[in-house]
C-alpha cells in the first residue's frame, strides 16, 4: 500500500468516528429514561454510547443525512451518512462512499462500513431461508460433552 | 425453512459437527465415501482432540509433515498472526487446555490464564512442515473446519458435482447458479436471527462465543497473548471466497477490527460486540433487520 492510496482511508476513519461518537452521545443523552428491566434477550450495557453529565438537547425521531468532505492527494472527496433516530437513540448509521476518482473509489468501498447501535431479532419461523449459520451449529462435540457434564453433576 | 438445493442431500456427523451437503442429484456411494474419507484423513493429521493425530507429537516438541493443505493453512496463520499482533496463533491450544477445553474435555481449568507460546525461533510453520523446539498444543480449529470445507467442494467438483452446497455446521461453501438466503443467528436466542445474508459462490462462517461456553463464562475465542477469551465481540460472520479464509477471519475479528484485515483481504462481515451493537460491511447494508 502507498502512502497516496492510504490517505483517503486515514481521513475517513477519523471523520467516521468522530462523527459516530457524537452521535452516540447525544443519542443517549436525549433519552429520558433508558428503559429499565429492558430484559430483552440482546442485553448488556451499551457502555460505549453511554456519556455522563448533562446533555440537554431534543432529538425528533427520523432519518438525518449529511455529507462530510475531505482533501485527497488527488482532490476534495466527499461521503454520506445517514443516521435514523428512534425514541432519542441511534437507532441506525448508514454511510455512502461519494468517490470522484478510481483511487478513492477502491478505499471509500472497502473501508466504509455500517453500524447498527443494537442488533434486532427476528424469529427464525418468520423467516423464509435456506439455511441458518451461527455459533450454536458450530459444536456438537463440545455440546454433547457439556450436556453430559450437566447430566453427571445432576445424579 | 425450505430445503434448497435440490433432490440429493447427504447428512452425516463428523468432527463433532452435522454436515449437510447439497447437490442437484443424489451423491453416489463412492463420492460419498470419497467425501468421508478425505473428512477422517484431515482430522488424523490436525485434531487437537485425538492423541493420535499427527500434531499431537508436537506435545513433546519436534517436526510433522503435513498434507499439501499444510500450506496454505500455516501461511494464512502467519499473516493473521502478524495482522493482529500475535493474538491469533495456532499456538492458542495450550492456552485453551490451561482454561480447561482439552482433548478429555474437562472443562476444569488448571489454574489461571496461560498465554501462548510466542511464534518465534523456537517453531516454525515452511510449507508442509511444522518445527517446534517447545512441547506445543497446535490448535488449528480456526481455520481448520473451513480448510476442510474447501477440500470437501473441491472433491464435488473433481467427482463431477461442480454445483453444491457444504455445509459443516452453519460453515458453508456454495457453488452452483442458484444463490441461498442464510439467517444469521441470534447470539442470544438461537431460535431468532438478526438478519439475513445472500450466499451466491461464496463461503460464509461464523463464529461466536456465547454457545461454546464452560465454568465461570469460560469460552473458546482466546486472545493468544495473554490465553485470556475475548469477550468484547460475541458474534461473527465473514462472507469470503473460499472457506477457509472466512473461517480465520470470523475468528480474526474478535480480536482486531475490520479495517486491519480489509488491509490484506477481500470479504464481507457482520461483527456484534457484547453491548449488542453491530458493524457491518456496506455491501451487506440492509441484511441486519
Amino acid at each position: 500500500m502507498t502512502h497516496t492510496v492510504k490517505m483517503p482511508y486515514q481521513r475517513w476513519a477519523l471523520t467516521g468516528i468522530a462523527a459516530l461518537s457524537l452521535l452516540g452521545s447525544a443519542g443517549c443523552a436525549a433519552s429520558p429514561t433508558p428503559a429499565p428491566g429492558n430484559g430483552g434477550a440482546a442485553g448488556g450495557d451499551a457502555a460505549d454510547t453511554a456519556v455522563p453529565g448533562g446533555g440537554s438537547g431534543d432529538y425528533a425521531n427520523g432519518t438525518y443525512s449529511a455529507t462530510g468532505s475531505y482533501q485527497t492527494p488527488g482532490g476534495e472527496e466527499s461521503i454520506g451518512v445517514t443516521v435514523t433516530l428512534e425514541s432519542g437513540a441511534v437507532a441506525d448509521v448508514q454511510t455512502e462512499p461519494m468517490p470522484s476518482n478510481g483511487t478513492t473509489e477502491l478505499y471509500q468501498g472497502k473501508f466504509s462500513s455500517g453500524i447498527k447501535e443494537q442488533i434486532v431479532g427476528t424469529p427464525l419461523d418468520e423467516l423464509s431461508v435456506d439455511k441458518v449459520s451461527g455459533s450454536s451449529l458450530t459444536s456438537g462435540g463440545f455440546s454433547n460433552a457439556i450436556e453430559q457434564i450437566k447430566s453427571e453433576a445432576a445424579q | 425453512m425450505n430445503p434448497a438445493g435440490g433432490a440429493g442431500r447427504f447428512s452425516f456427523e463428523a468432527i463433532g459437527t452435522g454436515w449437510h451437503i447439497d447437490t442437484p442429484a443424489e451423491l453416489p456411494t463412492e463420492v460419498r465415501a470419497v467425501v468421508l474419507n478425505l473428512i477422517d484423513e484431515y482430522d488424523a493429521v490436525y485434531s487437537r482432540f485425538r492423541p493420535d493425530s499427527r500434531i499431537a507429537v508436537l506435545a513433546g516438541g519436534g517436526s510433522v509433515d503435513l498434507p499439501a493443505s499444510g500450506e496454505a493453512l500455516g501461511g494464512l496463520y502467519r499473516t493473521l498472526h502478524r495482522l493482529t499482533g500475535g493474538a491469533m496463533s495456532p499456538l492458542v491450544g495450550r492456552s485453551l487446555e490451561q482454561l480447561g477445553y482439552d482433548a478429555g474435555y474437562s472443562f476444569v481449568p488448571l489454574g489461571t490464564a496461560v498465554p501462548a507460546a510466542g511464534w518465534d525461533d523456537t517453531f516454525e510453520w515452511i510449507r508442509t512442515t511444522i518445527r517446534s523446539e517447545q512441547p506445543v498444543t497446535l490448535d488449528v480449529g480456526a481455520a481448520g473446519k473451513g480448510q476442510l470445507v474447501d477440500l470437501v467442494s473441491a472433491a464435488l467438483l473433481e467427482a463431477g458435482y461442480p454445483e453444491h452446497t457444504v455445509d459443516a455446521g452453519g460453515d458453508m461453501a456454495h457453488r452452483g447458479s442458484s444463490p441461498l438466503r442464510i439467517a444469521l443467528e441470534h447470539p442470544y436466542t438461537p431460535e431468532s436471527a438478526i438478519g439475513v445474508v445472500t450466499l451466491d459462490n461464496r463461503a460464509l462462517c461464523a463464529s461466536g462465543s456465547n454457545r461454546r461456553r464452560w465454568a465461570d463464562g469460560l469460552h473458546h475465542v482466546l486472545d493468544a497473548t495473554t490465553g485470556q477469551c475475548v469477550d468484547t465481540v460475541v458474534a461473527t460472520w465473514v462472507l469470503a471466497a473460499d472457506a477457509m479464509v472466512a473461517d480465520a477471519l470470523a475468528t480474526a475479528l474478535f480480536l482486531v477490527p475490520p479495517e486491519v484485515l480489509l488491509a490484506e483481504f477481500d470479504f464481507d462481515y457482520v461483527r456484534v460486540q457484547s453491548d449488542g451493537r453491530a458493524q457491518f460491511s456496506t455491501s451487506l447494508a440492509g441484511a441486519l433487520f
